[in-house]
């Protein structure tokens, strides 16, 4: 008789899918690269010319810390994230609801919820705040307003996620006490996810902070408004302080937020 | 009193799960339905309350027609029968108190069930059913930290909490270990014999069904193969509806010594 190992059954072959997809990863990132010209060299060279702007990293102008406008300006960033994170989960969370297979009333309901959600997850932070820009015009308004959309969809596409995988059971006994469905998502529902989903909501908060660094720059308010125009006058210190200034901010509020997320789930 | 004229309900799959069953259930009677799985138990049970829809046939509880109903009439009769499920079907992370309540989601406005604050009556109501289940004391506990057992009696408090007319209970102690078996049958047995609830429940054990029925129902490949007192219930007639003798596996006495 011969050892159990020798009697193992044969390892399984990787699927011929599985090849195929590794193989046109390979050829595709190839392709991408010399589609663009990527060569490692001129990062490099780049690098290494005289640079105002790099010079402005290694000496930033801590004052910016300091100063009154930027302080505003960062307070500007923090009412918008928390504005738009707050109205935007509020509104994620009965859309989430509302388009899933057990929670929502009818066909309809259900295939016009997952649209108008497909909608809003497909356009990214930037884009929403150019759209508001051009239609309510300059100003945190528009940044408010970019937020709201980008925490719906970001919010909403987590709690789908959770939803899809509760424990259906405790809906069949909410079905079957003959609850509507809005008095089953609430008992029945509700309670499974309301852990993940506060956690979504601060996971929210943590990204449009940054994000609205970003929409500040095509003129939605904030933070980001204060570093263009730092950027437009060339006056690359300031920037540089404005920026250690805000990974200060974001470090400080994602390190608070991930204290709370820990203990939520 | 329900009656089931000529049911049968196919799958989408083809599978036939009940055929041309004629059966009545009078109130107040404590029905056991057994066979095999897949014999159909399950499927008519859920038939009842309308969470499985009829293929062909009539069945009628308290005279309304079960397939005629709409969506408000539907959650109008569910309103009326408590279900109490194999895996209890629990919140495991809300409180055994908020569990219960569940059975008055019909009575209570959804705006108040939205906002979690329900009226004192319905709260008193669903005290009172932990407390006919002997765990008022457990009420602000979280569901997921009681046994089996306590578990099974959430379930059965959140069933009487909708002060039904009809129990349904699928397969209640199949989770659950001989003694705590017993006690859950025995509260099912007190409550529909103290309140006068009709009560069906499925089981697979044959000692079970003739310690605790009043009546024994046998299905086979969805066809009705017995129904009579749970006393002409021997061996011989076990047989018929397992169509095959029986085995230890078969009484959970047995199995339990196993």
């Amino acid at each position: 008789m011969t050892a159990p190992v020798d009697r193992l059954p044969p390892r399984s072959r990787p699927s011929r899918f599985a090849i195929g997809s590794v193989i046109g990863i390979v050829v595709l990132t190839y392709l991408a690269g010399r589609a663009v010209d990527f060569d490692l060299s001129g990062l490099v060279t780049d690098l290494t010319r005289p640079n105002s702007v790099i010079d402005g990293l290694l000496d930033p102008d801590w004052t910016q810390i300091w100063s009154r406008r930027s302080r505003s300006a960062f307070i500007e960033t923090l009412q918008l994230a928390v504005l738009g994170t707050t109205f935007g989960a509020i509104i994620a969370l009965p859309l989430a609801l509302y388009a899933t297979d057990y929670g929502a009333p009818n066909r309809i309901v259900r295939s016009g919820l997952r649209l108008l959600n497909s909608v809003i997850r497909s356009l990214p932070d930037l884009l929403w705040a150019l759209l508001f820009v051009s239609a309510v015009g300059i100003g945190a308004l528009s940044g408010l307003l970019a937020l709201f959309f980008f925490s719906i969809a970001v919010i909403s596409k987590l709690t789908t996620d959770t939803l899809d995988a509760i424990d259906r059971d405790p809906i069949e006994a909410g079905v079957a006490v003959g609850a509507t469905n809005t008095e089953m998502l609430r008992t029945a529902v509700l309670p499974q996810i309301l852990p993940s989903y506060v956690s979504f909501v601060l996971y929210g908060f943590e990204i449009n902070l940054r994000a609205s660094a970003v929409i500040g720059l095509v003129g939605a308010g904030g933070i980001g408004e204060r570093i263009q125009f730092f950027q437009g006058r060339g006056e690359w210190e300031k920037l540089w302080g404005l920026v250690i200034l805000f990974f200060l901010v974001v470090l400080v509020v994602e390190q608070i937020s991930a204290f709370f997320r820990r203990r939520l789930v | 009193m329900i009656r089931f004229s000529d049911v049968s309900v196919v799958y989408d799959g083809g599978v036939r799960a009940l055929s041309n069953l004629d059966l009545e259930i009078e109130d107040g009677e404590f029905v056991v339905v057994v066979g095999l799985s897949g014999a159909g138990k399950s499927t008519l049970i859920r038939a009842i309350n309308g969470l499985v829809p009829l293929t062909s046939g009539s069945l009628q509880i308290d005279g309304r027609e079960v397939t005629d109903l709409d969506r408000t009439g539907l959650r109008e009769l569910r309103s009326e029968i408590g279900m109490v499920f194999q895996g209890f079907n629990l919140v495991d992370r809300t409180s055994v108190l908020n569990n219960v309540l569940m059975g008055r989601l019909h009575s209570v406005p959804t705006w108040r069930t939205v906002l979690g604050r329900y009226p004192a009556d319905d709260v008193a109501v669903a005290a009172a059913a932990l407390e006919r289940v002997g765990i008022l004391d457990k009420a602000r506990v979280r569901a997921s930290h009681l046994s089996g057992g306590q578990r099974q009696r959430v379930g059965i408090a959140r069933a009487l909490a909708q002060e039904p007319k009809l129990i349904l209970a699928d397969e209640p102690v199949a989770s659950l270990d001989p003694p705590t078996s017993h006690v859950v049958m025995r509260y099912l047995k007190t409550i529909s014999a103290e309140l006068g609830i009709t009560t069906v429940v499925n089981l697979h054990f044959l000692d079970l069904a003739t310690a605790y029925a009043d009546r024994i129902v046998g299905l086979r490949a969805g066809e009705l193969v017995f129904d009579g007192p749970g006393s002409e219930c021997d061996a011989g007639v076990f047989e018929s509806i397992y169509g095959r003798s029986l085995t230890a596996d078969d009484t959970m006495d047995n199995q339990a010594a196993l």
